[in-house]
């Protein structure tokens, strides 16, 4: 990391580039646990965000699953909520408005039943004042049609994302799931297919069990696990995409303190969301944010952008050298 | 305004079996919480358990500044919650959700059902119901149907007989009271006094609860059901608190509300109660292990 003697009272740079996109900081929350920022307004200032990435979108309103929808688990919860969501229109009309009076860039979360439905929705949005991306769901666990479908196979996923590409000029993310082999395939057919950028990971598939009823304690049967319990999943699937792509990438995934957060951009994500830990605590981004600022200071860092792709892998053991010598061994 | 405020532990005392009271000093929250509504709570640091446990308010005093929740240790949650003494600092959310209405038409007579620690936040209402109508000497008219597992799940009884309140008790065990559900005790008083009700208040748990909407529903008598679920976030966000719900516009619709924001409080009409799922209690002995 490039050090740099600043004076104790000069603020950090925590701004990033991400593709085209200029961040005032990496911070931005994941789709499906901020709602449309109209819920979390009297917790946090949404301006102080690098980026809101709104609930998943569809062509038409979605009821969701019935429930039971979600389950605690060890350090993490499973969900299946089912994409439910008021549909593009009611987004454009009622929701979109109050987010595009603000100064900070909405990312629109799409999903689609079929390759047509994906295309409509992107060309519904293109070219829509106070949209700063879309990015693509091809990874939701929960839902029967589509969802998971596209997101495992890298031939379905790169044809999600040319129909995208085709129909808009916004950039674009594709949010990978980590329910597969190979991530870094998928990474790389979807970048090949047209995508600006990725972020990983969505939930990993999962399921909880009820003794008493013997019932699975999900509706759903299975859902997707989230929450502090995934974060070093996320971490490995995060690398995976980096070693085989050169897109930038954002890392999810159990985030919820300003160490995680930085943990992924040492690896080299150049922005983070944050889901699970809203639901915790509303206004866990604003102090990840104040907590990534102190750590700059601490290390002595003036920019952020200094401390992405960091990781050091070659060195993991600084002693083995001495040891050797000591040992007379070669 | 919703608000998430750090708070400390007033006291924290065993009324009844598994049944704490535990009193917050909570300024800001207790001078926007409305009766019926709820907070969120976490019972500790770290990440076990994960989420906030959503608790309705027993007691607001706006006053003193201290709100009061009545609980029953069901889960890990709630244990570790019992666990904090006098002076422990809590972060809580709050309030939230819509809360209680005072009943429009009336005044009497009103009718009251809490299933176990469905008690919780009935206790105020009554209180406030028996205030409003002290003056027209009609408090006897306030009918309070108070049902539980067994005798010492109840909460101390004197807090009713200063209400001068009407009430009626029930046990699945017969160890205290009407012996069978109290939704049972509920239409068979009602039909035998031949009360029509001008109001229905309830809380429970949501198999009782289906009881007194399918009552309420065949007796045209106006509902208020504080209904439960698990949630997250308790704001409208993670849309896990879904129940499945009567879409007016397109009543053959899969269509959901949720409990954070369009409730807690829900008119019988407005759920699917053919679609609820109920989940039978975790006996006791297990809760821990």
């Amino acid at each position: 990391m490039a050090q740099n003697s600043n004076a104790p009272g000069d603020t950090p740079d925590l701004s990033v580039q991400l593709g085209p996109l200029r961040l005032r900081n990496p911070v931005m929350v994941a789709s499906g646990t901020f709602g449309y920022g109209e819920e979390y307004e009297d917790f946090l200032d949404l301006e102080r965000l690098g980026a809101i990435v709104v609930k998943g979108i569809s062509l038409r309103p979605r009821p969701g699953n019935p429930p039971p929808r979600i389950v605690e688990t060890a350090a993490g919860m499973i969900n299946a909520i089912g994409l439910e969501n008021v549909g593009v229109d009611v987004f454009l009309k009622s929701k979109l408005p109050h987010l595009q009076r603000l100064q900070v860039p909405v990312v629109v979360n799409i999903f689609g039943n079929t390759l047509e439905e994906y295309a409509q929705l992107a060309a519904k949005l293109d070219g829509v004042p106070g949209i700063a991306a879309l990015e693509i769901n091809i990874s939701c666990p929960n839902v029967k049609e589509g969802g998971m479908v596209f997101g495992t196979d890298p031939l379905m996923a790169a044809r999600v994302v040319q129909v995208v590409r085709r129909a808009t000029a916004l950039p674009l993310i594709t949010k990978l799931t980590p329910n597969v082999t190979r991530i870094g395939d998928i990474a790389r057919a979807t970048v090949d297919a047209g995508s600006d950028m990725l972020s990983c990971i969505n939930t990993v598939a999962a399921m909880a069990v009820d003794i008493f009823s013997r019932r699975p304690k999900l509706a759903n049967v299975m859902g997707g696990l989230s929450g502090p319990a995934i974060k070093p999943i996320a971490l490995r699937c995060t690398l995976e995409v980096l070693r085989e792509v050169h897109c930038p990438v954002i890392g999810i995934g159990g985030i919820a303190t300003p160490t995680d957060a930085l943990e992924f951009l040492v690896l080299g994500a150049r922005a983070v969301q944050v889901g699970t830990a809203n639901f915790v605590n509303p206004s866990v981004t604003t102090e990840i944010i104040e907590g990534m600022e102190r750590f700059l200071r601490v290390e002595k860092i003036a920019r952020l952008e200094d401390c992405i792709g960091t990781l050091d892998t070659q060195c993991l053991f600084p002693f083995a050298e001495i040891a050797c010598e000591l040992t007379d061994l070669p | 305004m919703k608000i998430m405020e750090d708070v400390s532990v007033v006291s924290q005392e065993k009324v009844a079996f598994q049944t704490h009271l535990l009193r917050l000093s909570a300024g800001r929250i207790s001078r926007e919480a409305r009766l019926g509504q709820f907070l969120m709570v976490q019972v500790r640091d770290g990440t076990d358990p994960l989420l906030r446990r959503p608790f309705s308010f027993h007691r607001i005093d706006a006053e003193q500044g201290v709100v009061e929740i009545l609980y029953r240790v069901v889960g890990r949650g709630t244990w570790w919650l019992s666990q904090c003494d006098s002076g422990a600092r809590l972060r809580i959310i709050g309030p939230l959700g819509n809360g209680f209405q005072l009943p429009q038409c009336g005044p009497a007579p009103v009718v009251a059902v809490a299933g176990g620690i469905g008690i919780a936040p009935m206790m105020q209402l009554l209180e406030k119901l028996a205030q409003w109508l002290a003056p027209s000497g009609k408090t006897r008219e306030i009918h309070l149907f108070y049902g539980a597992r067994t005798a010492e799940e109840f909460i101390p009884g004197k807090a009713f007989d200063t209400l001068g309140i009407t009430v009626h008790w029930s046990t699945d065990d017969g160890s205290r009271g009407h012996e069978g559900f109290v939704t049972r005790l509920l239409e068979d008083t009602m039909r035998r006094e031949k009360i029509k009700p001008c109001v229905v208040y309830s809380c429970g748990p949501l198999a009782m609860q289906y009881h007194v909407a399918r009552w309420a529903l065949e007796n045209g008598v106006p509902s208020q059901l504080s209904l439960e679920s698990l949630m997250a976030c308790g704001l409208g966000a993670c849309l896990g608190c879904a129940l499945p719900a009567v879409n007016p516009a397109a009543p053959q619709e899969e269509h959901y509300l949720h409990v954070c924001k369009d409730g807690p409080v829900f008119k019988a009409e407005m759920i699917q109660w053919h679609k609820i799922q109920t989940h039978p209690a975790t006996p006791p002995i297990f809760l821990f292990s």
